[in-house]
C-alpha cells in the first residue's frame, strides 16, 4: 500500500520506490489511460494514425535511454540509432534465419544483440569525451548503416522482413492474430514495455548509481578523486541506455514486420533520437518519450503538407532552443515562468498592483533613457 | 607512512619535481604544510602523489607497498584524498548531495541501481556528522555553485574529509578566502584532522598560518627539498625567508 511521506511541504504518497505528490498521480494516471485510449481515438481522425503514434512511443523509448547519458553523465551520443537498428536486425535474423515465432523470444535476442553492441561500441567510443565521443558514436552507427546496406544476407537496402513460420506472423501468446488485432494487441504490449521500462529508469534516477554519473557528468577529475573509476561507470550508463534502444528497435520489427537500414540505422535516425530527447525536455523522465511523439506525428503531417517537411522540423528545433530550452515537459512543468506567475496571483492578488507599477517603472525608465540617447545625438552632450 | 623516493617528473624542460624523497605520517595525524615560492612544484609534487600524474623516475611507497603505478581513484580506496587548488565539487548539486555522493562511493554503494540514494542510514547518519563538523547546516541545501567562496572552500575539503583517507592532501585550502574566513577554514582542517588522527599535507603561502599550525615544514625551491623542518625554521633560514618573501635581511 502507498505509504504516506511529506515532500516540500505537500504530502506525497511512496509506493515501490516511486514518490508522487497528488498533482502528480493525477497526470500519472491520465497519461497511462491516455496511453491506452490512443487505438479509440485514433479511428476519429485521418491524420491521427495508431501506427505513427506507436511508431513515436517506440523511437521516444529509444531515447528515454539515451537520455541517461545525456541526462547525467552529460555525454552526447550521435548514434544511438545503432542500438535501435541492432534490435531491429537481430528480431528480423532471428526470425529468418532461425524461424523464431514467440514475440518473446524475439524481443529477448533484441536485447541481447542490443547488449552485446552496445558493450563493444561502448568500450571502444568512451576513451574520449565531449566532440569525440560523439563522432565515434557517430562513425560506428555508419558503420553499422554500411554493413547491413552491404550484406545480401541482411536484405541490403531492400531490409528483411519479419514474417516467420506458417502463419507469416510473430505469434503472440503462441497463436495468430488478424493484421488488424495485431497492431493493436502488439500497440498494448508497447504500452505495457513503456511503463515497465520507465518505472526502471525512474528506480534507476534515484539510486546511488544515479548519484555516481551525476557527479562523473558535473566535475570529472574530481569524481576520480572521490574514487570512482569512471569509464566503468559510464560504460554501464551506456549499455544500458543501448538495451532500451535494444528493446525499442525488437518492438518496431515486430510491429512493423519489415526492417530497412534506413527506417532503423541510418544516422539521421540517431539525430531524430537526440532530438526527441531535447525537444519533450532531457531534464525529465517521460520528457523524451513524448518528444518521440511529437516528432513522428510532426514528421508525418508535414508529409501531407510539404514536400519539405524536413523544413517544418528544423523550424520547431529553432522555436525551442530560443524559446523553450527546457523542452515541453520541462516547460510545463511546475516552477516554470508561466506557473510561478501564477501561483503568485492566486497566493496574493495585489501582486497584480506590484506588476503594473513595475511594468510602469521600466517604461519611465526606458523612455528617460531613450531621450538622453536622443539629447546625446542631437546635441552631443549628455 | 606515504613515502615520496626520488621523485622525478619534468615537462619537456622544465624540471618540476627534482629528486624529491620525503615522508609523511610517521606519526599519524601530523600536520606538514608546503611552502615555496611560485613554480617551486608544490602542486606538481602533490599531482604526483595522488596518482593525478605519474612520475618519470622514483617510486611512491605506501606503508611499504610501491604505489607508483596505482590508479587515481585506487588511490583514494587505498586512503589517500586530495583537494584541487581551485574548488572542483559538483556545482548542480546541494552540498547534502555532494557529501551524499561522496558518502556512498566512499562506502562501495554507487553500483546500486535499485536502492534510494538516500535511503542508506550509515551514509544519511555520516553525512549529518559532516554537515555538522564543516559547520554547513544554514547551507546544507543550497546547490553548491550558488554558496560563497568560504562555504565552497570548506565543502571542498569536508568532501575530502568524507573519504575517511588516512592521507589528506590540500591543494591552497584558504587561496582566495577572506583573511577573517582564512582562520575559520584552516582552523576546521585542522579540529577535524587531529580528531580522526588524519595526515595532512597543505600547501599554503600564508606564513603566520604555517607558524601558527604547522607541526613540519617542507620547503621546495625549483622542484627540490630546500629544507624540513619545525616552522621556526620559517624564522631562522634566511635564505628560505629571502625565496618566500623576495626581500632578505640586506634590504
Amino acid at each position: 500500500m502507498p505509504e504516506r511521506v511529506d515532500r516540500d511541504g505537500t504530502p506525497a504518497y511512496r509506493f515501490l520506490g516511486v514518490e508522487v505528490t497528488r498533482r502528480e498521480t493525477v497526470f500519472l494516471v491520465l497519461g497511462v489511460v491516455f496511453l491506452f485510449v490512443i487505438p479509440d481515438i485514433a479511428g476519429l481522425s485521418d491524420s491521427l494514425q495508431l501506427s505513427v503514434i506507436h511508431q513515436g512511443l517506440l523511437f521516444g523509448f529509444a531515447a528515454v535511454g539515451l537520455n541517461l547519458l545525456l541526462r547525467h553523465t552529460k555525454l552526447t551520443s550521435f548514434g544511438h540509432a545503432a542500438f535501435f537498428g541492432t534490435g531491429a536486425y537481430a528480431t528480423a535474423v532471428l526470425a529468418r534465419y532461425a524461424g523464431i515465432q514467440s514475440v518473446g523470444l524475439l524481443l529477448l535476442g533484441a536485447i541481447a544483440a542490443a547488449t552485446v553492441m552496445a558493450a563493444i561500441i561502448g568500450v571502444l567510443s568512451l576513451r574520449h569525451t565531449g566532440l569525440y565521443f560523439a563522432l565515434l558514436t557517430l562513425a560506428f552507427g555508419q558503420l553499422l548503416y554500411a554493413i547491413a546496406l552491404g550484406q545480401s544476407a541482411l536484405g541490403g537496402s531492400d531490409g528483411l522482413p519479419i514474417r516467420p513460420g506458417p502463419a507469416n506472423q510473430p505469434l503472440l501468446f503462441g497463436t495468430a492474430f488478424s493484421p488488424d488485432v495485431y497492431q493493436v494487441l502488439t500497440y498494448y504490449l508497447t504500452v505495457v514495455v513503456i511503463l515497465i521500462g520507465l518505472f526502471v529508469m525512474y528506480r534507476i534516477t534515484q539510486s546511488p548509481f544515479r548519484n555516481a554519473l551525476d557527479a562523473i557528468g558535473q566535475e570529472r577529475t574530481r569524481a576520480r578523486f572521490i574514487g570512482l573509476p569512471i569509464r566503468r561507470y559510464v560504460w554501464a550508463a551506456f549499455v544500458i541506455s543501448g538495451i532500451y534502444g535494444g528493446v525499442a528497435g525488437g518492438l518496431y520489427a515486430v510491429v512493423r514486420q519489415y526492417v530497412r537500414p534506413e527506417g532503423t540505422l541510418f544516422f539521421l535516425r540517431s539525430g531524430d533520437i537526440l532530438f526527441m530527447a531535447i525537444l519533450g525536455g532531457f531534464r525529465t523522465l517521460v520528457g523524451p518519450l513524448i518528444g518521440g511523439v511529437v516528432l513522428i506525428f510532426l514528421q508525418d503531417v508535414g508529409q501531407d503538407i510539404t514536400q519539405y517537411y524536413e523544413f517544418l522540423t528544423g523550424v520547431v528545433l529553432l522555436i525551442l532552443v530560443y524559446g523553450f530550452p527546457r523542452g515541453i515537459v520541462g516547460s510545463l512543468r511546475s516552477g516554470g515562468i508561466v506557473n510561478a506567475r501564477l501561483s503568485d496571483l492566486r497566493r496574493e492578488p495585489s501582486v497584480l498592483s506590484t506588476w503594473g507599477r513595475s511594468a510602469v517603472q521600466s517604461i519611465e525608465r526606458k523612455v528617460t533613457e531613450a531621450l538622453t540617447s536622443l539629447r546625446i545625438i542631437l546635441f552631443g552632450v549628455d | 607512512m606515504l613515502e615520496a623516493r626520488n621523485l622525478r617528473k619534468s615537462f619537456g624542460e622544465l624540471v618540476a619535481t627534482d629528486d624529491i624523497t620525503l615522508e609523511f605520517g610517521k606519526e599519524a595525524g601530523e600536520l606538514v604544510f608546503i611552502v615555496g615560492p611560485n613554480g617551486a612544484g608544490k602542486t606538481t609534487f602533490i599531482n604526483l602523489l595522488t596518482g593525478f600524474l605519474s612520475p618519470d623516475e622514483g617510486s611512491i611507497v605506501l606503508d611499504g607497498d610501491d604505489i607508483t603505478g596505482m590508479s587515481a581513484n585506487g588511490r583514494v580506496d587505498a586512503g589517500i584524498a586530495r583537494s584541487f587548488q581551485v574548488v572542483k565539487v559538483f556545482e548542480e548539486m546541494t552540498v547534502r548531495e555532494n557529501l551524499r555522493t561522496v558518502v556512498l562511493t566512499e562506502q562501495g554503494k554507487t553500483w546500486s541501481l535499485f536502492s534510494m540514494a538516500d535511503g542508506h542510514e550509515e551514509v544519511e547518519t555520516k553525512v549529518e556528522e559532516l554537515v555538522e563538523k564543516f559547520r554547513l547546516e544554514d547551507t546544507a541545501d543550497t546547490v553548491a555553485e550558488e554558496l560563497p567562496h568560504g562555504d565552497r572552500k570548506l565543502l571542498d575539503v569536508a568532501m575530502s574529509f568524507g573519504l575517511d583517507p588516512d592521507y589528506l592532501l590540500l591543494d591552497e585550502p584558504t587561496s582566495g578566502v577572506s583573511t577573517r574566513e582564512k582562520e575559520y577554514v584552516i582552523e576546521t582542517i585542522v579540529e577535524v584532522g587531529r580528531a580522526e588522527g588524519v595526515t595532512t599535507v597543505t600547501i599554503e603561502h600564508d606564513m603566520d598560518i604555517v607558524t601558527e599550525y604547522a607541526d613540519r615544514v617542507v620547503a621546495l625551491h625549483q622542484g627540490a627539498v630546500h629544507g624540513v623542518g619545525p616552522p621556526t625554521m620559517l624564522e631562522t633560514d634566511d635564505e628560505l625567508r629571502r625565496l618566500l618573501l623576495g626581500v632578505g635581511d640586506d634590504e
